[in-house]
């Protein structure tokens, strides 16, 4: 089990690198490597961290509910910071602006669903049918926005809410990077406790573990991982449904597992993020869709393999 | 526990009663009931009667086939998925009529609500047919409910990246799109209500028909089979009771959120708080007596709240129903599917 965990990481690490060369040698010009180095970098490796950030924070979600249907967008994570960046640019704010606009609306909402689940000890249902009320809740806002807007205004806030890398680079990929690198100790710790939370809550309380801070703690730490994502990228949402799933469904573990979720989220973005400046060049399309129509099929196609075996 | 159950049910006939009522009454323009009343059943061509006849009855009588279509057919789906989170959405459904919808506006250039039922009850069914027909061929046994799900989820995004590329190509279609996306009771005649009326009765028998086997299903599939269920056969009536009641309910007033997801839930927590146990001959009636109470009461609210325009229902439902649902969910003994 263990080397077939390690085995697919190492596979999916190498996919990751040969989507990201490619995403970095392929264009609209031919230019010489270190001008493409230069030119195209910062931008696939915003697609890479945070197609990470949301594998990552949609294993951990996905493992505290207990929940494969979870991830941010159930929650109202996304909601929040879709809300947040609809009113931003619908209102006219410069656009430096939306991004922790769009943060700060992520994590309220957040924050609003924890309080709910804490007084429920983050029982799975109870804690995600709160989120997912929140979640209704500020769709409707999003609703509001949109329909009151002016079209034009609205449709460009509607492909924000889709997630795009246009314009994006380094400026948006250092801080994400760093939150990766600073979260990784507590990653680790998180992927440990959570072992023990897969028990129920008396067995694991007379094994010495505090199965509800451990939920409460990995499921904050997820949920701020998809925010910043999200807020960065827009809602490219459904990586952090599949990414998980298909880490698990390739390792065969009883949860998602968390590092290979997040290499499996990262290739999924780069890969699409190249599908999608290049499919209708010059032309670009959202990331997000792409992410949807790559990942759709391959979850089904991951399920009908599961089925031969 | 027999008299208690049908107190719950006379209890929510009464609310929905009310709800109908105010429907009824309340508007840009407040009529009295007892000219209501009369309007009802002695029109005499007054602006009120007109005002009871042509807007009021109408949007009255959609909302009360679109709320308990949509809640019966989220407590099908929850229970056939065996997940608290399966709703029309999560299983491609609303995906599927929207990709109708917007094909019609796009390639077709349709721009009416009549043409458009046909297009969305196409959708629907054929994204329904594809995901039941995948979801329960792939998995088998235990596995069954949770590949349900994941392959609902897979079509949905599909279905949500053809919707954008048709959406992208043009603003106009963007625009008409956006209004019918939200969900809306207004504006539909009862002529569209009479077209989509066989659709809902064969959903709501097909429901009936599976609550039985539902309750097996609840227990687990080898409990189930030892009960005398056939899994199959209730698997299939409930896929079509889900399919057919979604996709006529979306056809009629777009897809309008949270009623699926929200209601059956509240029914749950409703009958626990109760005593009255989570059979679904109790939770279906009660989910389409509730569903019918949240549609009415987010469309009338809807009127009222913003002078002198309009909010849909679609708008509404969560913003109504959602600190219900909190407040419900956070009683302890919930149980949910």
């Amino acid at each position: 089990m263990k080397l077939r965990y390690a085995g697919w990481l190492v596979a999916a690490g190498a996919v990751l690198a040969g989507a990201m060369a490619l995403s970095v040698s392929v264009g609209e010009a031919d230019l010489p490597w270190s001008l493409a180095l230069d030119l195209r970098l910062p931008r696939t490796a915003l697609a890479a961290v945070s197609g990470a950030l949301f594998g990552i924070g949609g294993a951990l979600i996905q493992s505290v509910t207990r929940n494969p249907l979870a991830s941010p967008d159930v929650i109202g994570v996304t909601q929040g910071a879709g809300l947040a960046a609809v009113i931003a640019v619908t209102a006219g704010l410069p656009y430096a602006l939306v991004a922790p606009t769009a943060l700060a609306g992520g994590l309220l909402a957040a924050a609003v669903a924890f309080l709910l689940g804490a007084r429920s000890g983050f029982t799975a249902n109870r804690f995600v049918l709160g989120g997912v009320a929140i979640a209704f809740a500020l769709r409707a806002g999003i609703e509001i926005t949109l329909t009151t807007a002016d079209a034009i205004d609205a449709q460009r806030a509607q492909i924000w809410l889709l997630g795009s890398l246009n314009g994006l680079g380094w400026a948006e990929a250092t801080p994400l990077a760093i939150t990766l690198v600073v979260a990784l100790p507590l990653l680790a710790m998180a992927a440990w406790a959570l072992r023990t939370s897969a028990l129920d809550d008396d067995t694991a309380r007379g094994l010495g573990a505090r199965p509800v801070g451990v939920r409460a703690a990995a499921g904050a730490l997820g949920v701020v991982m998809a925010a910043l994502a999200t807020a960065t990228v827009g809602a490219v949402d459904f990586v952090a449904l599949v990414a998980p799933q298909t880490a698990q469904r390739l390792a065969r573990t009883e949860r998602p597992p968390i590092a290979l979720a997040g290499v499996v989220g990262a290739a999924l973005v780069v890969v699409a993020d190249l599908v999608a400046r290049r499919l209708l060049a010059p032309t670009q399309l959202p990331v997000g869709v792409v992410t949807a129509a790559i990942g759709g099929p391959f979850l089904i196609f991951l399920l009908l393999r599961a089925r031969r075996a | 526990m027999m008299g208690r159950r049908i107190g719950l049910l006379l209890g929510a006939a009464v609310i929905l009663i009310l709800a109908v009522a105010a429907s009824l009454a309340i508007g840009a323009r407040p009529i009295p009931l007892d000219e209501v009343w009369a309007a009802l059943f002695h029109p005499n061509g007054s602006e009120t009667a007109v005002i009871v006849h042509d807007l009021r009855i109408p949007r009255t009588v959609v909302g009360l086939a679109v709320g308990p279509a949509l809640a019966v057919a989220g407590l099908v789906m929850q229970a056939l998925t065996r997940n608290p989170l399966a709703e029309p959405r999560i299983l491609g459904i609303s995906a599927g009529a929207s990709t109708g919808v917007v094909l019609a506006i796009a390639v077709f250039g349709i721009g009416t609500l009549a043409g458009w039922i046909w297009f969305a009850l196409l959708g629907a069914l054929a994204a329904g047919a594809v995901v039941f027909t995948l979801g329960l061929r792939l998995g088998t046994g235990s596995s069954s409910p949770i590949t349900l799900a994941l392959t609902g989820a897979a079509v949905d995004a599909c279905l949500g990246a053809v919707i954008y590329t048709l959406l992208s190509t043009s603003t106009r279609t963007f625009d008409q799109f956006r209004f019918w996306a939200v969900g809306s009771l207004s504006g539909r005649s009862l002529d569209l209500v009479v077209q989509a009326a066989p659709i809902l009765l064969l959903g709501l028998v097909s429901a009936i028909a599976a609550a039985r086997g539902l309750d097996g299903l609840a227990l687990g599939d080898e409990v189930a089979v030892g009960l005398g269920h056939r899994i199959a056969l209730v698997r299939t009536t409930a896929a079509i009771a889900a399919v057919t009641l979604t996709g006529a309910a979306v056809a009629l007033a777009g897809p309008i959120a949270f009623v699926g997801l929200a209601v059956p839930h509240a029914a749950r927590a409703l009958s626990a708080r109760f005593g009255t146990g989570t059979s679904h001959a109790l939770l279906l009636p009660l989910s389409a007596l509730l569903g019918g109470v949240l549609v009415l009461v987010a469309d009338t609210v809807g009127r009222i709240i913003a002078p002198p325009g309009e909010i849909p229902a679609g708008v509404l439902t969560a913003l109504v129903g959602a600190p219900l649902l909190v407040a419900l969910t956070r009683r302890p003994r919930l149980v949910a599917a």
